[in-house]
């Protein structure tokens, strides 16, 4: 049984159809990249699965339950984590308190208690090593500082599937590979699956994905495995222009 | 134990500065009045800190819940008088009426206008302030625009002498109580959980919405408990202390914006900051008045907008930030 399953889901805004019949399924802890040109309908894809947009047809499934018109609120807690694309801290908390409200909120239980919350988020900043900004304002960091801030809490979500919003977007190649060696050992750990939507920086993509979906103007064109879908003539023709370099 | 004792340390400065405006009063005469209007400021900004400061929502019909507070305690007495015995437990009958009745109109209002975000809800709110007071005056409910007057009941129920001495004594002594009371809910919301998702809502609603929050909960929670507050305050500042009541002056949208410049003025979203904003307004527009008649609001305007543009977060909220490390840090929130 998959974790996340898409059925045929169309989301249209007004005459534009930015997500078009796309069908898909993640498994538990699989990776996977979702690739796309600027205005392919990733974001809006993530939307959708969060529950942000709700589609005009098609179908959600989240491990077994239908939440295609579930508030985004209700969502979370089941295991749904996800990050964004230009990071959104609730600047004027702290980064430990921005990472308790993850922990306090985004839980099935709904019972863990401030103080548990808190701790949460301690344990949590070791492993993002965020340790020396633990009670700045999460407003003042820096944006790769930002990105981790949100993975981490993200992460005290306990989420069952993580989507990342162009996670590597904006860094310098050596923060990518860092990063991306991150990200791979929490989802190793802590049997996450990830969905990370990229738009141009194939390094990271290459790097973790273990499979691949191109979007192209809202349609699925390509599923397969990372390696077959980024040497694929249609994703050639239609994103990167010529072949990718081994 | 003693952690929990702790978190309410912030407290301790809040306290301090209304028993010394206590204190004040009794002891320097001719304060009094000084100090009652002063207590009726921060008392005013601490209710609306908990919406406005908590949530980040400008809610400009906010005079309406001290306006149906103050009907709540009006009708109590008003309808009440004629019950033998009820004696001071009409007024108790009143603060209830008055929390009734304001949470029923914050539900009601609420429940429409906080689907609505930013200007959209502002705009919103100030319709509501004023179809109210129409409604009010043009389909003569509580009798119209020619309000309610009740000093003659007060007297009959309570004895003239005590009516007298609530009306310039006991009311200020209650909105003192009031205000306090606001700071204790205030300081209580920020440590539990809630506090967490309003910051959360305020810093970024969508966000927080993916993050697990019901943020029209917790809005309409902030939202209720602030009208309720509002209402108290409506039901002794206005009520028992001037006991009558006519609708253009309970709806009057001049005391949203005083409530929503000693927010703003004080530090929003912070415990001391509505008492700061409360002392710093009040006192001004007092002293103003007297030493420079006529052209107050001329002075008054440009030390208005000097503050807001030489501390955007607040004087409070200046002070947060330059005391972060030091000792004080733990009592000033």
């Amino acid at each position: 049984m998959p974790l996340l399953k898409l059925e045929n889901v169309t989301k249209r805004f007004g005459g534009l159809t930015a997500v078009n019949h796309v069908s898909l399924e993640i498994d538990h802890g699989e990776f996977i990249g979702i690739v796309g040109p600027n205005g392919s309908g990733k974001t809006t894809l993530f939307n959708v699965i969060s529950g942000v947009y709700f589609p005009e047809e098609g179908s959600v499934i989240f491990d077994d339950l239908d939440i295609t018109l579930l508030p985004p609120y209700k969502r979370a807690p089941l295991g749904i984590g996800r990050t964004f694309q230009i990071p959104r801290p609730f600047g004027s908390a702290s980064v430990r308190e921005n990472i308790a409200v993850g922990a306090m909120f985004g839980t099935l239980s709904g019972k863990v208690s401030v103080d548990e919350s808190l701790q949460i988020a301690d344990q949590t900043i070791e492993r993002v090593r965020l340790q020396e900004h633990r009670d700045k304002p999460a407003g003042t960091l820096t944006p790769v500082e930002k990105k981790l801030m949100e993975i981490a809490r993200a992460l005290a979500m306990k989420p069952k599937l993580l989507l990342m919003d162009e996670a590597m977007a904006g860094m310098h190649p050596n923060d990518i590979d860092q990063m991306v060696a991150f990200i791979k050992q929490i989802a190793v750990e802590e049997k996450i699956a990830i969905v990370s939507m990229v738009e141009h920086i194939m390094r990271a993509v290459v790097g973790m994905a273990e499979k691949v979906i191109v979007l192209h103007q809202g349609s699925k064109i390509v599923d397969a495995p990372t390696k077959e879908a980024l040497e694929d003539p249609k994703v050639v023709e239609v994103y990167l222009g010529h072949p990718p370099e081994e | 134990m003693k952690k929990e004792i702790t978190k309410y340390y912030p407290l301790i400065p809040v306290f301090a500065a209304y028993l010394l405006l206590f204190l004040i009063g009794r002891n320097i005469s001719g304060m009094w009045q000084l100090v009652a209007m002063l207590l009726f400021y921060c008392a005013l900004g601490q209710a609306f800190n908990i919406f406005l400061g908590m949530t980040g929502y400008v809610d400009f019909g906010y005079v309406a819940f001290m306006g149906i507070g103050t009907y709540g305690m009006a009708l109590a007495i008003t309808k009440l008088a004629h019950i033998e015995g009820l004696g001071i437990g009409i007024i108790i009958i009143g603060f209830i009426l008055a929390l009734l009745m304001s949470t029923l109109l914050s539900v009601a209002v609420g429940a429409v206008a906080l689907r609505l975000r930013g200007a959209y809800f502002a705009i919103a709110t100030i319709g509501v302030n004023e179809g109210f007071r129409f409604l009010i005056e043009g389909a003569r409910i509580w009798n119209g625009s020619e309000g309610l007057i009740f000093t003659a009941q007060l007297n009959e129920i309570l004895g003239r002498e005590a009516a007298s001495s609530l009306m310039t004594y006991w009311a200020d002594i209650m909105v003192l109580i009031i205000a306090a009371l606001a700071a204790f809910v205030t300081l209580y919301y920020m440590r539990s959980k809630i506090g967490y998702a309003l910051t959360a809502l305020r810093e970024d609603e969508d966000a927080a919405k993916v993050m697990g929050i019901n943020v029209t909960k917790y809005k309409i929670i902030a939202f209720i408990t602030s009208a309720c507050f509002a209402g108290l305050v409506g039901a002794t500042s206005w009520a028992l202390k001037t006991p009558y009541v006519f609708p253009p002056e309970v709806f009057e949208i001049h005391y949203t914006i005083e409530a929503i410049i000693i927010v703003l003025l004080g530090g929003a979203g912070t415990l001391l900051g509505p008492v700061a904003g409360g002392l710093i307004y009040g006192i001004s527009k007092y002293y103003l008045a007297i030493f420079m008649p006529g052209f107050q609001l001329l002075i008054f305007a440009p030390i208005i907008i000097i503050i807001i543009v030489l501390f955007p977060e607040g004087v409070v909220g200046m002070l947060k930030y330059r005391l972060k490390d030091s000792a004080l840090a733990r009592f000033i929130i």
